[in-house]
């Protein structure tokens, strides 16, 4: 890929960087180096296409919304993330980076989770590859999310339930970094486009395999390139791996969806791009919900996956570039999104994924008439509980 | 450029002595707390003083001093409210150097060397960013170069040869040496290994080496300090302070006690 060699850090125009403990650098250099050296060889993407093919279920569909598209009056099409094995887009990049792993001579994983998705991914390859695994989870979360907590238990991880902060995807980061600031010899399997250097670029690369299917498909199957493609945003991962492929295509609108809460006028939301100034947290610099001082603010969603104050630094570089666009949606309008979905297409989305598709319904005017394409990142089973809880007008 | 920390150092050198180096979260107990507790460190001889200013996500650190942070913040602790307290001890007297410890964000949310400027002007002599490593050092170098504050790089035991020499180069005051893998407080055991690796930092650094995460009492600065100029007393004393009653007088007779360990 041309794209691989603009794309690969430390630096994203101004955003990005590798802000990390002195005891960490060592690990982060020799990941780079792995990622540089062994992650390029033949053999390496061959064993890696061959498992994401065979065992993960790759190529995803891409599906014609025929009912949704009628009712919002324009062309939908659906990048069926949903149906990676595991529920959701994160297999990708859990297997590439596990694999390199453990070509590294590693024997145990860490990794955090926020919705669970990333959990799960991680905790299935660390069991199909017979490596060790302690997945760090905020209480409020692995509460939200029970079923993916329970997943990663049967699947032979160990779960760590962080109890402290906002008990959420920040925590469960912090709390990820310093067990690896203690144990550097493992390999921290960070599950998004964000961190400190290598991982923005090295994440993003396990996921550009969206976009380079969605842009082949679409074209043949709808026969040409899509107006704008839609994407959630929580570090960013699902919408970096479907933006790269079309970020050379100056027709191609790109739209980041992040979320809107209760309403960005109400503070409780985690849209950093509406809400937020740049600085620096978890390894990079980048857009942050922070107060005057620099202390990080406390989020809100009901999606757990977008519920975080930082968002990946390739996206502050598509924003300042003016490249890529970034919206909210409330979590009232991906709620709807998520029954609308559902109902007319039989296909149950990921609360994180229904914000793309709540911007979508909420802008329908606009996208009239208009091929659009959604990264449909995973699928929304593990958000049962909190739909339901919502609907009863309970607090998730 | 005159600095505090670096004439302390070269002090202690030509002197041949060693030292202890308090750390005290701002505004842990309140920020008049904070500053009686500075000046009972001040007098019972701390060679430096590392006042930590509270972070919302500090991922160096362990419970303690992620607690002390927390407790901190919740009673309104700033870098603003630290540097105004800053600036007291120093027009009450304060004479022992200061260096400022935080991570990156709080530090270059109004501009990193507007800030270093303000750190300077308010009596502080050091900025010590656990989260700016020597890829990224270019910034703190500058920021500090321009107000003559010292910028404090970190070795491991993690890190290559190639690494602690060129953190020794860079580093003005000390290298700070991170005597064992792991986050702030769990106890470093000063056994073959970790001397062996201090000895390997003092051989590649011309800097004078500052060595903590786990000194907590006379017996571990005797110890470190084998192999040290100064060894770091963080969560052991923050805590102490935090049970205490009176912190300026624990604060007084806690530094009195691990000064023996120099002797």
């Amino acid at each position: 890929m041309s794209s691989s060699t603009v794309h690969s850090g430390p630096w994203f125009g101004d955003f990005g960087g590798s802000f990390a403990p002195e005891t960490l650098m060592a690990s982060l250099l020799e990941l780079e180096e792995a990622w540089k050296g062994i992650g390029q060889t033949p053999e390496f993407k061959e064993e890696l296409s061959d498992l994401l093919c065979n065992y993960a279920g790759r190529a995803t569909p891409l599906t014609h919304a025929r009912r949704m598209s009628e009712e919002l009056g324009c062309e939908l099409w659906l990048k069926r993330e949903d149906l990676l094995h595991t529920g959701a887009h994160k297999l990708n990049n859990a297997l590439g980076q596990a694999l390199l792993a453990k070509k590294m001579g590693k024997t145990r994983i860490l990794a955090e989770t926020g919705a669970g998705q990333h959990g799960v991914a991680t905790a299935t390859v660390c069991a199909l590859l017979g490596l060790e695994c302690v997945i760090y989870m905020g209480e409020v979360d692995a509460a939200r999310q029970k079923p993916n907590a329970l997943r990663m238990e049967l699947l032979g991880a160990r779960l760590e339930v962080v109890k402290h902060g906002q008990k959420t995807l920040k925590d469960a980061i912090n709390e990820a970094m310093r067990a690896w600031v203690s144990d550097p010899e493992a390999h921290y399997l960070l599950g998004s486009a964000l961190g400190p250097h290598p991982f923005p670029a090295l994440v993003a690369g396990f996921q550009q395999v969206i976009g380079e299917e969605a842009l082949e498909q679409i074209q043949r199957q709808a026969g040409g390139l899509p107006d704008t493609v839609v994407a959630c945003v929580g570090g960013g991962s699902n919408a970096i791996g479907i933006f790269r492929a079309f970020v050379q295509e100056d027709a191609v609108e790109l739209i980041g969806v992040e979320a809107g809460g209760e309403g960005i006028e109400t503070g409780n939301h985690a849209a950093r791009f509406s809400g937020g100034e740049p600085g620096i947290l978890h390894g990079c610099r980048t857009w942050l919900l922070q107060d005057e001082g620099g202390q990080i603010l406390p989020t809100h969603s009901v999606s757990a996956g977008l519920d975080y104050p930082a968002v990946g630094p390739e996206h502050a570089e598509l924003q300042a570039l003016n490249r890529a666009r970034y919206a909210w949606c409330t979590d009232r309008e991906a709620l709807e999104a998520f029954d609308t979905l559902s109902r007319l297409e039989g296909i149950i989305p990921a609360l994180e994924s229904s914000h793309a598709l709540g911007w979508v319904r909420s802008h329908r005017d606009s996208l009239s008439g208009k091929r659009v394409l959604v990264n449909l990142s995973g699928r929304g089973d593990k958000d049962l509980a909190s739909v339901f809880a919502q609907r009863d007008g309970g607090e998730t | 450029m005159s600095n505090r920390l670096v004439d302390k150092m070269n002090a202690l050198r030509s002197d041949n002595r060693s030292g202890v180096a308090p750390y005290v979260t701002a505004g842990d107990g309140g920020m008049e707390t904070t500053l009686s507790v500075l000046h009972a460190l001040d007098q019972a001889g701390a060679s430096c003083i590392e006042l930590g200013i509270p972070f919302s996500d500090p991922i160096a650190d362990g419970p303690v001093l992620q607690a002390a942070s927390e407790r901190a913040l919740a009673s309104g602790a700033s870098l603003n409210s630290a540097l105004a307290m800053l600036s007291r001890f120093r027009t009450e007297g304060g004479q022992a150097p200061i260096a400022v410890m935080s991570y990156a964000n709080p530090l270059v949310r109004n501009g990193l060397s507007e800030t270093a400027q303000r750190v300077a002007d308010s009596g502080g002599d050091a900025l010590i960013v656990p989260d700016i490593p020597l890829e990224e050092g270019a910034m703190l170098e500058e920021a500090c170069a321009l107000c003559g504050l010292c910028p404090v790089f970190f070795a491991a035991p993690t890190s290559s040869d190639e690494r602690i020499q060129e953190a020794g180069a860079r580093t003005r005051g000390f290298l700070y040496v991170v005597g064992r893998v792991g986050v702030t407080g769990a106890g470093t055991t000063f056994g073959e290994e970790t001397q062996s690796f201090l000895n390997r930092a003092q051989k590649l650094s011309q800097a004078p080496i500052a060595v903590g995460f786990g000194i907590s009492s006379p017996e571990s600065v005797r110890a470190a300090v084998q192999n040290a100029d100064l060894a770091i007393v963080g969560t052991a004393l923050v805590q102490r302070l935090h049970e205490s009653n009176k912190p300026a007088i624990e604060a007084d007779s806690f530094l009195r006690e691990l000064l023996q360990g120099l002797n």
